[in-house]
């Protein structure tokens, strides 16, 4: 249970970082918050033998709202070294951003929200990672960088399998960018784990609605975690509620599609046939919330912008 | 590559070199010596390591010390010098102290520096925010009742003390005035009948207090000064501190560390063994195997020691102990056993007991044929006849589950060998006796060659009740390298070495009569042994003898079978062997209640065990308000006002329960001696020797009273009960006794923290020594107050003379209780005339200038002849036994099959008790415990027999998040045999909950779960059968209905 003999390296920038991360390739893992790499060496899960450290490069600790020319909001940029207690109380999550605290809030305790990083929760590539799928359905992109340059792709592209990223030799996650959701939109993640209080999710739904003048559904998106080998976006089972009415009609196949679209393991917190009905009910319970938090923002902006900026 | 770092700890800067690989957890531990920060999961499950750092609360262990230049830390050694300059304990501080918030201690540190930082950021935080700042702290203990209390009372804290009148007075937390008063029946069991004590009503106790103000300053008067009174714990300041040692925290001159190597596998031969590569490793001084060890083979009962201190030959499951190691430091042990490399010859796993016994099944150990370990037959009455003759007769079957004790402080020993070869051996056991016991056996040594040391210990709940291979294979390791040998588990290791409770297979048949009394009842029970002895022989017993002390059962016959498989041995847990099967019984008899149409707590009380009664199975119940019990939780629950009129999803369940006060017999046989030199022991039916000794020894000044007695405080609060019974028969204080309970070359034999045995043990041995130092007193007392020796009394400090009080001597012939024969009732009016008398120094003094050392000593031995005749009828025998009811509320969420236990209302009956606070603290804690055990805990194997979740966050214990509303009361009760009056709380406390909660799950879902643990899943799959069965009767309902 101790941390075997590594090196570790503290790069001073990215392009210091970047460099250690080449040279040591496969044998290098950086070192953000620590929750999961330091786990993963005390217990034999990893055979790393240089530890990368970013926490010096202070630039990537912030949260920030992006805005266009004429100072509207157009965007959350999110440091990837910006811990989950940090996300959780930044006073930019209020109103549109607000449903990321649905996964923020009571993700693992108040010691390792303190620790963890946003960043270490996405690019560690977790299946059970409580952000990915709150942030797929509000159409994250995830900023890369590189000696090479930086590039931009949709979270939902990122992953590849257990702890397997598109992420290159060399190649740093740096942030994390959520567009303005319009004001006729509406997400919510729910999840469901074994224990009220610092505990694994079982299963996880995030859910995202527009909705049309009349109330309808204009689009639709719901992602997946902890039931798949990556956090999943099920496009299918958006893409069916487009154009319909915002009800239980439409949410029960949107959760059937879901249940399919699951791919989920048994192990020690559930069977994989628990966890599939698991997201059926989950699905059910976000999409609900979603709308309520939609209707809700749509009304706000029926009567008036000014209201923005008010909790949720 | 080491570097040096400068860190702020506790407002020093300080320069200090680490490895990259570092935790700060570590450094601080072993570079700094603040051992505050406890290592008690290593990867930030448990919240026991918690530091602020800049003022946020983070796990110690997930932090690399390399990466803190510059940022400031606060250890729990840091927050009262702090505060205030010098060691004075913040208000958080003192709130732990007074609202019985520490137990073991071992959480304490990290929870209070997480509430600090909570109550910096949010001065006045709602019961919602301090469950999300603590939900990463784990405590086994205290079900987080106490914790939350304290919290509270510092919300608004401010510096003029006023703080916590606002949440104490205005919010009235339910539990925290729990002891219910009500009309004073004191029996005089043994006496004559219906003698009624002065009732002193002791639970008006105000459980929240101004934080500055003593805490029995406001006690009526009573006919006792010190029992019976809410003292918070000795030892809490060390606790909340940071300063309570426990045995890994402990460093000696030259000390050296060992680990143990477990099999990978569940079963088989070890062919070879390569030692040679962690030999050589650098660092390493010694390597020992199976061929090391003594040959005699150990473990609890002596009729079926079956452990090796390694494996000779043979393992039996995964992470039994192969070889050991011991080197410089434990990071170097570690990678020893990495290099050791052992070929084995596999056998099939047995995980399974039906599997083990069947016929041709491989013997896990030769002497045990079809792999039973233990065969229990008892039969009273005519069981067939019965149920021939019930009204309604019902037969179930349940399962239980694997469930592991989880003390949040791991095993460790410090093993170190004295130039005279006397070992000295620091342990952290709740049976010190018993250790020594052991390695006395295992080494073929004196028992007073043996001095064990018991630290703090960080809780045991009975998997601490037994030597552990720690304790020998640092004793091995030290006379081998010659240098003190630190042993501790890692938590993972803790789950390997196992020793938690039984997974029992139960098929339970219950007869009852119209109105529904119990006319016979059958029990057939296959208890999942693992792969050693252990306590089971004891438990497989239990599992049956303790069924009949809660109801009257008039045919009762029990079949048990205690089965050897390839799992970590089960052992004995609290409420040992009793949970699953009361859980079972009381499922089946709330069955069969709804079926007859009775109201389940109604055919309770029908059947309920009423005062002095022998037993169909031969133990003799005395003291009982078990039918009190029950009225008073459905009262307080309001159960008739929700019972069968809640809403789907939400449920009311009642269960109830009792347990031993301590053991009637001792687990082995004749008298303390090395068992090896004992002849062939026959059994007699009395203590062979007392099972409780004490010595009192009053200082030269007559100041302090020196209290020595090796009962085991392992965070249930021995200590404290203890201190009160001794003060309050030496009639001093408590704040004048200290107690010296770790040391047995310091206090002589107690048999330890098991069976519930302490307070009515030890308790009667300290007040018994007590009392000897006030008769050797009493002379002196008398010639100062002119009287005659038999006429003077001490109480609060002072001699007083009977006649000189103006009072009535009083008979007490015919009384047979103790405290009353030595002590009088004149306690209450001695309180009205404190200013005269003499001082009880004073008395001291002069009879240290006659005679020299002031020295009392007691014993207790349990009284003679209890149980019967039978096989096995010593096992569940007790001087008295302790009743409860619980009453669970819970929600269930019918889409996921999540539950949601809402809120407890407990009574017990424990006897009068000795400290109301302390009481309720373990009912608080057991209510938790049990709870999750009913819902979440259980330890799962692979098909291989290797364990899934041996980590806390796969083993699933309650977060204060899940935790229950509580309220605990007491009924008024008294047991003759018991010290003033007190009976067990610890383990009794537990049996109910299982039962009430499954039944509040049944009441809300329409659906029994009859496996533990009632997980979400297997509600969800009941509902859904449910479902599909009643659509299935629909259809062939429609069906007949069409074919007609």
């Amino acid at each position: 249970m101790y941390i075997p003999d590594v090196e570790l390296h503290e790069s001073e920038s990215l392009e210091h970082a970047a460099a250690l991360l080449e040279r040591f390739g496969e044998a290098a893992r950086v070192l953000a918050g620590g929750t999961d790499v330091l786990v993963d060496l005390k217990t034999g899960r990893t055979n790393t033998a240089h530890l990368v450290s970013i926490n010096r490069i202070s630039s990537l600790r912030d949260v920030s709202l992006e805005r266009a020319a004429d100072g509207a909001i157009t965007g959350l940029r999110i440091g990837a070294l910006t811990t989950i207690r940090q996300l959780d109380s930044s006073s930019h999550l209020r109103e549109r951003f607000a449903p990321l605290r649905d996964a923020t809030r009571e993700m693992a305790s108040a010691q390792v929200r303190n620790l963890a990083t946003v960043g270490g929760n996405i690019a560690s590539a977790v299946p059970c990672a409580d952000l990915p799928p709150i942030l797929m359905v509000m159409r994250a992109s995830l900023i890369l960088w590189s000696q090479a340059g930086q590039r931009e792709v949709m979270l939902e592209d990122f992953f590849v399998g257990p702890r397997r990223t598109i992420l290159r030799s060399g190649e740093l996650l740096v942030g994390i960018r959520v567009p303005t959701p319009p004001a006729d939109f509406g997400a919510a993640y729910s999840r469901f784990s074994l224990r009220e209080g610092n505990a694994i999710a079982v299963a996880g739904v995030a859910a995202a609605l527009r909705l049309t003048h009349d109330g309808d559904i204009s689009n639709a998106r719901i992602a997946l975690g902890a039931v798949a080998p990556t956090p999943t976006l099920v496009k299918a089972a958006g893409a069916a509620m487009c154009g319909r009415a915002a009800d239980a009609e439409t949410f029960e196949p949107a959760a059937r599609a879901a249940m399919r679209a699951a791919a989920p393991i048994s192990d020690v917190r559930g069977s994989a046939e628990y966890r599939r009905q698991l997201v059926g009910v989950l699905t059910n319970r976000a999409l609900r919330r979603a709308l309520e938090r939609a209707r809700a923002s749509q009304e706000r902006a029926s009567s008036g912008g000014s209201e923005l900026g008010r909790q949720l | 590559m080491t570097v040096v770092r400068t860190l702020t700890v506790n407002g020093q800067k300080q320069r200090v070199a680490v490895e990259p690989w570092e935790t700060l957890l570590d450094v601080l531990r072993e570079k700094m010596n603040l051992t505050g920060s406890k290592k008690a999961c290593n990867v930030g499950d448990c919240g026991a390591c918690t530091v602020l750092v800049d003022g946020e609360p983070m796990n110690g262990c997930l932090l690399l010390a390399a990466q803190l230049e510059g940022r400031s830390i606060t250890t729990v050694e840091g927050l009262a010098q702090q505060r205030h300059g010098t060691a004075e304990l913040t208000p958080l501080q003192q709130a732990f102290v007074h609202e019985g918030a520490i137990q073991c201690g071992f959480c304490t540190p990290g929870m209070v520096l997480a509430a600090t930082a909570l109550l910096n950021r949010n001065p006045d935080p709602a019961p919602a925010d301090i469950a999300d700042a603590l939900a990463g702290n784990l405590c086994r203990c205290t079900g987080y009742s106490g914790i939350r209390r304290a919290i509270q009372r510092c919300a608004n804290y401010r510096e003029d003390g006023t703080c916590a009148a606002k949440c104490a007075a205005a919010e009235g937390h339910e539990g925290t005035d729990g002891h219910e008063g009500g009309k004073a029946r004191r029996r005089a069991r043994e006496s004559n009948e219906g003698t009624v004590f002065a009732a002193g009503d002791v639970g008006d106790e105000p459980r929240i207090s101004d934080v500055k103000s003593e805490i029995h300053a406001a006690a009526p008067p009573r006919r006792f000064s010190t029992v019976g009174v809410s003292m918070p714990r000795v030892g809490a300041a060390d606790k909340v501190t940071g300063r309570a040692l426990y045995t890994a925290d402990i460093k000696l001159p030259n000390m050296i560390h060992g680990k143990i190597l477990g099999s990978r596998i569940a079963h088989g031969i070890i062919k070879r063994i390569d030692t040679s590569k962690a030999a050589k490793l650098e660092g390493v001084l010694a390597v020992i195997t199976g061929a090391d060890v003594p040959e005699t083979p150990y473990g609890v009962s002596p009729a079926r020691y079956d452990e090796h201190v390694l494996a000779k030959h043979k393992v039996r499951h995964a992470g039994d102990p192969v070889a050991a190691v011991a080197a410089i430091d434990e990071r170097t042990a570690e990678a020893a056993i990495d290099l050791i490399e052992v070929e084995y010859e596999k056998l099939p796993a047995l995980l399974d007991p039906f599997e083990a016994v069947a016929e041709g099944a491989p013997l896990i150990h030769d002497q045990y044929p079809r792999n039973i370990n233990t065969h229990v037959e008892q039969n009273f009455g005519d069981v067939e006849k019965a149920f021939a003759e019930s009204h309604y007769v019902r037969e179930e079957t349940f399962t239980g589950n694997h469930i592991y004790q989880c003390p949040l402080e791991p095993h460790a020993a410090i093993a170190c060998w004295d130039h005279d070869g006397t070992l000295v051996l620091y342990t952290s056991t709740q049976v010190p006796h018993y250790v020594q016991y052991t390695v006395a056996h295992v080494f073929h040594m004196p028992l007073g060659k043996i001095r064990v040391i018991r630290p703090a210990v960080g809780g045991g709940f009975g998997g601490k009740a037994a030597a552990c291979p720690l304790d020998l294979c640092a004793a091995i390791l030290a006379r081998k390298t010659g240098r003190p040998v630190k042993m501790v588990y890692s938590r993972e290791e803790m789950f390997h070495y196992g020793r938690g409770r039984h997974k029992q297979h139960m098929r339970f048949k219950l007869g009852v009569d119209r109105d529904g009394r119990i006319r016979a009842f059958k029990s057939e029970i296959y208890l999942d042994g693992g792969a050693y002895s252990s306590f089971g022989v004891a438990t497989a017993y239990y599992a049956g003898s303790m069924i009949p002390t809660l109801y009257n059962i008039p045919n009762y016959r029990y079949d048990g079978y205690r089965v050897m498989t390839n799992k970590p041995a089960a052992g004995a847990m609290r409420g040992h062997g009793v949970p699953q099967p009361r859980f079972a019984f009381e499922c089946l008899l709330t069955m069969m209640a709804d079926d007859l149409g009775i109201d389940p707590i109604e055919i309770r009380r029908r059947n309920s065990m009423r005062p002095d009664t022998r037993t169909v199975n031969d133990l003799d119940v005395g003291s009982c308000e078990f039918d009190a019990t029950l009225e008073a939780v459905a009262r307080k629950s309001g159960w008739y006002d929700k019972y069968g009129k809640l809403p789907p999803g939400r449920g009311i369940g009642i269960g109830a329960g009792g347990f031993v006060s301590g053991a009637g017999y001792c687990i082995y046989r004749g008298q303390v001696q090395l068992s090896h030199e004992k002849p062939r022991e026959h059994f007699q039916k009395r203590s062979i020797f007392p099972h409780a000794n004490a010595v009192v020894r009053i200082t030269e000044d007559g100041m302090a009273a020196i209290l020595m007695i090796g009962a085991a405080e392992i965070g249930q609060g021995s200590d404290t009960i203890l201190v009160q019974c001794c003060a309050e028969a030496l009639g001093i204080p408590p704040q004048r006794v200290r107690m010296y309970s770790g040391d047995s070359d310091i206090s002589p034999l107690d048999l330890g923290a098991y069976s519930s045995r302490v307070t009515l043990m030890a308790g009667h041995a300290v007040s018994r020594a007590g009392w000897d130092v006030v008769e050797k007193m009493k002379p002196y007392a008398a010639a100062m107050l002119g009287c005659a020796a038999e006429e003077v009394f001490a109480r609060d400090g002072r001699f007083y003379s009977r006649r000189d009080e103006g009072t009535k001597a009083r008979s007490h012939e015919g009384i047979s209780d103790e405290a009353t024969k030595r002590q009088g009732d004149e306690g209450l009016v001695a309180v009205s005339h404190k200013d005269e008398g003499v001082v009880w120094e004073e008395v001291a003094r002069r009879y240290f200038n006659d005679n020299g050392p002031l020295v009392g000593t007691g014993c207790y031995k349990p009284p003679e002849g209890l149980g019967g005749d039978f096989k096995g009828a010593t096992v569940g025998t007790s001087p008295a036994y302790s009743f409860g009811s619980a009453v669970c509320e819970a929600s269930v969420d019918l889409e996921t099959g999540k539950v949601r236990i809402e809120r407890f209302t407990d009574f017990h009956d424990c006897g009068t008790p000795i400290n109301p606070l302390a009481v309720h603290g373990q009912v608080e804690g057991a209510i938790v415990m049990s709870a999750g055990e009913t819902i979440m805990e259980d330890v799962q194997f692979d098909e291989q027999g290797r364990i899934l979740n041996p980590n806390l966050h796969g083993y699933l214990m309650m977060s204060i998040k899940d935790a229950p509303e509580i309220f605990s009361g007491l009924v008024d009760s008294y047991e003759p045999r018991g010290p003033f009056g007190a009976k067990e709380i610890g383990e009794g406390s537990t049996l109910p909950v299982l039962g009430a909660v499954a039944h509040a799950i049944a009441n809300a879902t329409g659906v029994w779960i009859k496996d533990l643990p009632i997980t979400p899943e297997k509600i969800l799959r009941a509902l859904r059968e449910k479902s599909a069965a009643k659509r299935g009767a629909e259809l062939v309902e429609t069906c007949e209905v069409g074919a007609e």
